[in-house]
C-alpha cells in the first residue's frame, strides 16, 4: 500500500512536470508571437503580395510589432491585408505611414514593413488603412540584370575589337604600344611635360612669393590695393594728368597751326623760312650790312680823333684815370 | 456433411479471410474499449500503476534517446546549412523538426518497443496461463482491469513523454549549437519559439495521444488474443511492436496531411 502510494505521487509529479513543460511552451510561444497582447487592426491594399501568408510578421523600425491576421481579395485583382498590430506601439505609427512587402533575410519569410510617417499626422487608429508601396519585384530586378548582361556582352565585344587593334598596332595607342620610335618620342614628350610642369611649379612658387611680397604692408601695390586715401589721390593725379594731356594736346594743335603758318609763304616767318628768293636777297642784304658795319667801324674808330668829338674823349680818359688812382 | 464443408470453405481466400476477420475483431476490441471506459467501476489504481510503469519507468530511456536525437540531428544538419551560410537557422530547423515530427515519432517508436512489447507479453502470458479466465470467474472484469487501464495509461503518458523528449532534445541541440556557434540559451530558445506555432504544439500533442492510444490498444489486443502457449506470447509481443510501429508511421503520414491542410486553410 505504501509502495502504491509512493508510485502515485511519482506519477503525479511526472504528470505535473509534463504539463508544466507544455504550458510553459504555450505561454512562451504566445508571449513571443504576441498572441496574448491587445492589438488593433490595420489594413493595406497591395497589387501583389508575393506569397505573404497569414501569421507572417509585421515590422516597424526593425521591431516585430504584430502579425498578418487575414488576407482577402479586394476590388478587381488587388489583395487586402489585415494586420494585427500591438496597441502599445500604436502611438509611434502615424496615419501617413506606409506599408511595404519585404523579407526577414535573403531567403527568409515574407514580412510587412511599416515605415515613414510624420509627427504632423495623428497616430493610427483601429481599422485605418495604410498606403501600400509595392517593393521592387524580383522579376523586375532580373529584367534589369538581363539588360546589364546584354550591355556587358556588347562592352566585352567592343573591348575585344579594341584590344585586337591595340595588339595589331592600329591607332595612336596601338602605335605607341608597338612602335618603338613613337614610344621613344612619346617618352620624350612626357619628359618635356615633366620639365614643363616642374617649371610651371617653380613659376607658381615665384608667383606665390611675388604675391606674398605684394601683400606685405608698406608696399606700393599693397597700399594701392588696400589704402583708400591713396586711391583717391591716385584718382586726383590721374585727373590732373588728364587735364595736362588735354592742355598738351591743345598746345600741340596750336604748334601745329604755327608750323603750318611757318610752312606757308604768305607771312613774314614763312617767307623767311621758305622763300629762296628772299633768302638770296637777305643774304646779299647781310653781306651789304656786313660791309656797311665794317665801314661804320672804321668811321667810329676815327671819331675820337675828329673834331668836335676829340675834346670829349680826352675828358673821359682823364676821369677814368682819376678813378683808378 | 455438406454444410460442414461449406463452413470450412474460405469466403475469399484463407489469408484474406483471416486478415478481414482480424480487422473485424480489432474493431470490436476498440469498440468494447470505448464502451467499457465510461462505465464504472473505474480501475484508477491500476491506471496509476500503469502510468508509473509506462511513463516514469520509460523516462530515462526516452530522455536519453531524445537528448541524443537533439545532438545528432543538429550536427547532421549543420553542414547543409553552413553551405548556404545559414548556420544561424539551426535552432529554427531543430525546433520545427523536433516539435512537429521527431519528438512524437521517436517517443512513440521507443514506447512501442518498450511498452507495447511488455503489454503484449504480459497480457499474452496471462491469457495462455488462463489468468484472464480466472479473473472472469472471480467477478473481475479483465478487459477493464487489463486493457482499459493500460490503454488509458499509454494515452495519457505518451503525450507527456513527448513533452519531455521535445524539451530534452532541444537542450541537447542547444548544447551542440552553443559549442560551435556560441549562441546563448535565450537567443536559442527565442529562435526556437519563433519558428513554431500553436498549431505545431497542438498537432504534436494530438498526434502523441493518438500514438499512445495505438500502442496501448495494439499491445493489449495482441496479448488478449494470443494463443498457442509460450510461442503465442512471444508472437504477441513481437507483433504488438511491429504493428504499433507500422500504424504510428501511417498515423504520422495522415496527421501531416491534416495539419498541412489546416495550416493552409
Amino acid at each position: 500500500m505504501k509502495a502504491e502510494n509512493k508510485r502515485s505521487v511519482i506519477v503525479g509529479i511526472f504528470v505535473f512536470l509534463g504539463i508544466a513543460i507544455l504550458v510553459t511552451g504555450i505561454l512562451t510561444l504566445g508571449g513571443q508571437q504576441k498572441k496574448f497582447v491587445k492589438a488593433i487592426e490595420l489594413r493595406a491594399v497591395f497589387d501583389d503580395i508575393g506569397g505573404l501568408q497569414t501569421g507572417n510578421n509585421i515590422w516597424f523600425s526593425g521591431v516585430k510589432i504584430g502579425t498578418v491576421k487575414q488576407i482577402n481579395f479586394y476590388g478587381d485583382s488587388q489583395v487586402e491585408i489585415i494586420m494585427n498590430v500591438e496597441e502599445e506601439v500604436v502611438d509611434f505609427i502615424r496615419k501617413d505611414s506606409k506599408a511595404t512587402l519585404s523579407s526577414d533575410g535573403l531567403i527568409g519569410n515574407k514580412i510587412i514593413v511599416i515605415y515613414g510617417g510624420t509627427t504632423n499626422a495623428p497616430p493610427v487608429e483601429n481599422g485605418d488603412r495604410l498606403q501600400a508601396v509595392m517593393p521592387l519585384d524580383t522579376d523586375q530586378m532580373m529584367e534589369t540584370l538581363q539588360t546589364n548582361n546584354e550591355n556587358l556582352v556588347d562592352i566585352t565585344a567592343d573591348l575585344k575589337v579594341l584590344t585586337g587593334k591595340l595588339a595589331d598596332g592600329e591607332g595612336i595607342v596601338g602605335a605607341v604600344m608597338t612602335d618603338s620610335i613613337l614610344a621613344e618620342n612619346f617618352r620624350k614628350i612626357l619628359n618635356n611635360l615633366t620639365v614643363a610642369s616642374e617649371n610651371s611649379n617653380r613659376m607658381l612658387a615665384e608667383l606665390n612669393e611675388f604675391t606674398a611680397k605684394i601683400n606685405q604692408e608698406g608696399n606700393l601695390f599693397n597700399e594701392l590695393a588696400t589704402d583708400t586715401m591713396m586711391v583717391a589721390q591716385f584718382k586726383e593725379t590721374l585727373g590732373t594728368l588728364q587735364a595736362t594731356a588735354e592742355n598738351s594736346q591743345e598746345m600741340t594743335e596750336e604748334l601745329k597751326g604755327i608750323t603750318e603758318k611757318f610752312n606757308s609763304s604768305e607771312n613774314a616767318m614763312g617767307v623767311l623760312l621758305n622763300d629762296p628768293e628772299f633768302a638770296e636777297d637777305l643774304k646779299s642784304f647781310m653781306i651789304n650790312t656786313d660791309s656797311a658795319t665794317y665801314n661804320l667801324n672804321k668811321g667810329l674808330e676815327a671819331l675820337p680823333y675828329t673834331w668836335p668829338f676829340r675834346k670829349g674823349f680826352k675828358r673821359k680818359a682823364k676821369e677814368e684815370e682819376k678813378d683808378n688812382n | 456433411m455438406a454444410e460442414e464443408k461449406d463452413d470450412k470453405k474460405p469466403f475469399l481466400s484463407k489469408k484474406i479471410d483471416k486478415f478481414f476477420t482480424g480487422l473485424a475483431s480489432a474493431y470490436r476490441f476498440v469498440l468494447r474499449f470505448f464502451k467499457e471506459v465510461f462505465v464504472p467501476p473505474y480501475e484508477l489504481k491500476e491506471v496509476v500503476q500503469q502510468c508509473y510503469r509506462i511513463g516514469v519507468e520509460s523516462l530515462p530511456l526516452i530522455s536519453l534517446t531524445g537528448f541524443i536525437v537533439g545532438i545528432v540531428f543538429t550536427n547532421q544538419s549543420r553542414p547543409s546549412l553552413e553551405e548556404f551560410g545559414a548556420a544561424s537557422w539551426l535552432p529554427s530547423l531543430i525546433s520545427i523538426a523536433v516539435v512537429r515530427a521527431m519528438g512524437p515519432l521517436v517517443t512513440a517508436l521507443i514506447a512501442a518497443g518498450k511498452v507495447g512489447s511488455s503489454i503484449g507479453a504480459e497480457i499474452g502470458s496471462m491469457k495462455v496461463t488462463e489468468q484472464i479466465d480466472a479473473m472472469e470467474v472471480s467477478a473481475t472484469n479483465p478487459f477493464k482491469f487489463l486493457v482499459v487501464s493500460r490503454v488509458l495509461a499509454t494515452t495519457f503518458m505518451i503525450p507527456l513523454l513527448v513533452m519531455y523528449t521535445d524539451f530534452v532534445a532541444l537542450i541537447g541541440s542547444f548544447l551542440s549549437v552553443n559549442s560551435k556557434e556560441l549562441v546563448s540559451m535565450s537567443t536559442f530558445f527565442v529562435q526556437v519559439f519563433e519558428s513554431i506555432s500553436f498549431l505545431d504544439i497542438f498537432s504534436s500533442v494530438i498526434k502523441s495521444i493518438l500514438f499512445g492510444f495505438t500502442i496501448g490498444m495494439v499491445g493489449c489486443y495482441k496479448g488478449y488474443n494470443s494463443s498457442k502457449g509460450t510461442e503465442g506470447v512471444g508472437r504477441a509481443a513481437n507483433s504488438a511492436v511491429v504493428i504499433s510501429m507500422f500504424l504510428i508511421f501511417i498515423e504520422e503520414l495522415l496527421a501531416l496531411q491534416i495539419v498541412n491542410a489546416i495550416r493552409t486553410w
